[in-house]
């Protein structure tokens, strides 16, 4: 059965999606920030503006990716909400004066080049995403 | 109002300073802002100062805010805000805030300025109308009639946060002292109007203030209490106005898990209101005013959101608490969907019965009846 271009093109975008859905994601820090690991609750508080700082008192800035699978995975899964009730909450920050909107990237290629050179910086990517220049945070 | 002009002088002059240090020019430059229209409409009662019974669209608002990360620990921004509900706030912008922000350690930052007051769950946030689910608050305790009054202060807060351990999770602090004018245009100064009080200016006065809250090892909830504290004098057309000391303590408690959410407040303030006409002797005004609500909500889909609340006040003042006057009820039903990360609607559904809140002569000049049934739809957006 031969498959039309157009066809067989938007089934390798959907396969390239859904690969994306089940990808390990990893969550990056500038490698001058000391700590190892994270957990699952100062992930949710830092990415969520609730803090900018780790439990150890280290200040970082959080980054996220403006949309795509990897985005739309670490919202669901790591910080248990969804896209939409993220922006929420961080606009509401901005608009009460305690905060600015966070660094906001298109692709997690600058994701890893941003991360690498900010100090404090913290992200996240999928496994397949080459990360050299980033130290990768356990999430316990 | 000087105040008001002096701080929004002051966080543009730090801004201005700011860049011409920092060398990164308009780098770290954010502008954020937001507005809306309602239409609202009521039966038997005009509500909020609209025409309501005849369906109205007299429920406009904006804001536009500048922000600038100087440095890590350094943030200065202005908020502008515009709003016109019915027969309040005219076709004037405030300062919403304008303040500089300092971080000195994650237990100790400072902001100064005209800053907004941490009171409650929702005091410093109830302006933002995109940042939540309802097209009204509850009425009894977040008055969006009064609201230019209570939101803000010039002065400056302490604030913080302290991790206590895996076991008995975070706690952080807010600590302000300032000063404040009672909005020149809302529901406040109505209310002494219809009193028969009528100011030279608005009166105004200190309020100091803290609010403390304990985000528990149960993973999205959180438990909390808030005091403000607030004076006032005034100057009459025809005498003096005083308000001694006047103390609003609340407690709440917050549950945010998931797609499902669960709050409530409950408030209590005790107010003396001394009015002296010339040449007569003082006159005292006693409110013992209670109130709390409890509310729910549910995110169906990344888009649909709907909850509902309920909203109890009561004015136990030694007044008649049968009185309709004195005490509202309100059950209410809402829905809101995004339609992307900047447009959204919401529709609201209120059944209320008592009118102690948010209902005014001088759109009911035949008297108030003790229901009100209302719907509020509203579009919103938000950059």
């Amino acid at each position: 059965m031969k498959i039309p271009p157009r066809t067989f093109s938007v089934l390798v975008a959907i396969w390239v999606w859904t690969l994306g859905l089940h990808a390990q994601l990893l969550v990056v820090a500038n490698p001058e920030i000391k700590a190892d690991s994270i957990s699952r609750s100062e992930l949710r508080s830092v990415f969520t503006g609730a803090t900018f700082n780790l439990k150890d008192g280290t200040r970082v800035k959080p980054v996220l990716l403006k949309e795509g699978a990897t985005h739309t995975k670490f919202v669901a899964d790591e910080l248990g909400t969804s896209e939409t009730a993220l922006l929420i909450d961080w606009r509401q920050r901005v608009f009460s004066g305690q905060a600015t909107m966070p660094k906001t990237l298109g692709s997690e290629a600058e994701m890893v080049t941003y991360v690498a050179q900010t100090q404090g910086a913290v992200g996240y990517i999928s496994e397949a995403t080459p990360h050299d220049g980033v130290k990768v945070l356990a999430v316990r | 109002m000087k105040g008001r002009v002096l701080a929004a002088l002051i966080a543009a002059g730090w801004t201005a300073t700011a860049f011409a240090q920092s060398g990164e020019g308009l780098e770290n430059l954010q502008f954020h802002g937001f507005a809306t229209q309602a239409v609202v409409a009521s039966s038997n009662n005009n509500y909020l100062g609209m025409d309501s019974r005849s369906l109205s669209v007299a429920w406009t608002e904006a804001a536009l805010n500048i922000n600038d990360q100087v440095s890590d620990q350094l943030r200065v921004g202005v908020q502008f805000h515009y709003t016109r509900l019915g027969a309040f706030g005219g076709d004037q912008v405030s300062v919403d805030w304008a303040l500089g922000d300092y971080t000195v350690k994650p237990w100790l930052g400072v902001r100064a300025g005209k800053v907004k007051i941490r009171w409650g769950l929702y005091n410093d946030t109830q302006d933002y109308d995109p940042g939540y689910l309802w097209s009204l608050l509850p009425e009894p305790i977040y008055a969006v009639d009064w609201r230019a009054t209570d939101l803000s202060q010039l002065g400056a807060e302490v604030y913080g946060s302290v991790y206590l351990g895996r076991k008995l999770g975070e706690a952080s602090y807010s600590a302000y002292y300032g000063s404040y004018y009672e909005a020149s245009n809302d529901g406040v100064m109505e209310d002494f109007t219809e009193e028969g009080e009528s100011f030279k200016s608005p009166p105004g006065g200190k309020t100091p203030g803290f609010d403390l809250r304990w985000m528990t090892p149960v993973t999205g909830f959180k438990v909390g209490g808030s005091l403000m504290a607030y004076n006032a004098k005034g100057n009459l057309i025809n005498g003096t106005f005083q308000q001694p000391t006047a103390y609003w303590p609340t407690g709440y408690a917050e549950y945010r898990r998931g797609k499902l959410f669960a709050s409530g407040q409950y408030a209590k303030l005790v107010e003396y209101d001394v009015s002296t006409e010339t040449g007569s002797a003082p006159e005292i005004d006693t409110s013992d005013e209670r109130a709390w609500f409890v509310m729910g909500g549910y995110r169906i889909t990344d888009k649909l959101q709907a909850g509902a609340y309920y909203t109890h006040y009561v004015d136990a003042s030694g007044n008649d608490t049968s009185d309709p006057g004195n005490y509202f009820r309100d059950w209410v039903a809402s829905g809101r969907y995004d339609f992307n990360s900047s447009f959204y609607l919401k529709v609201e559904g209120h059944f209320i019965d008592g009118n102690g809140v948010g209902f005014y002569g001088f759109d009911n000049p035949n008297g108030l009846q003790p229901r009100t049934n209302a719907t509020v739809a509203k579009l919103g957006f938000t950059f």
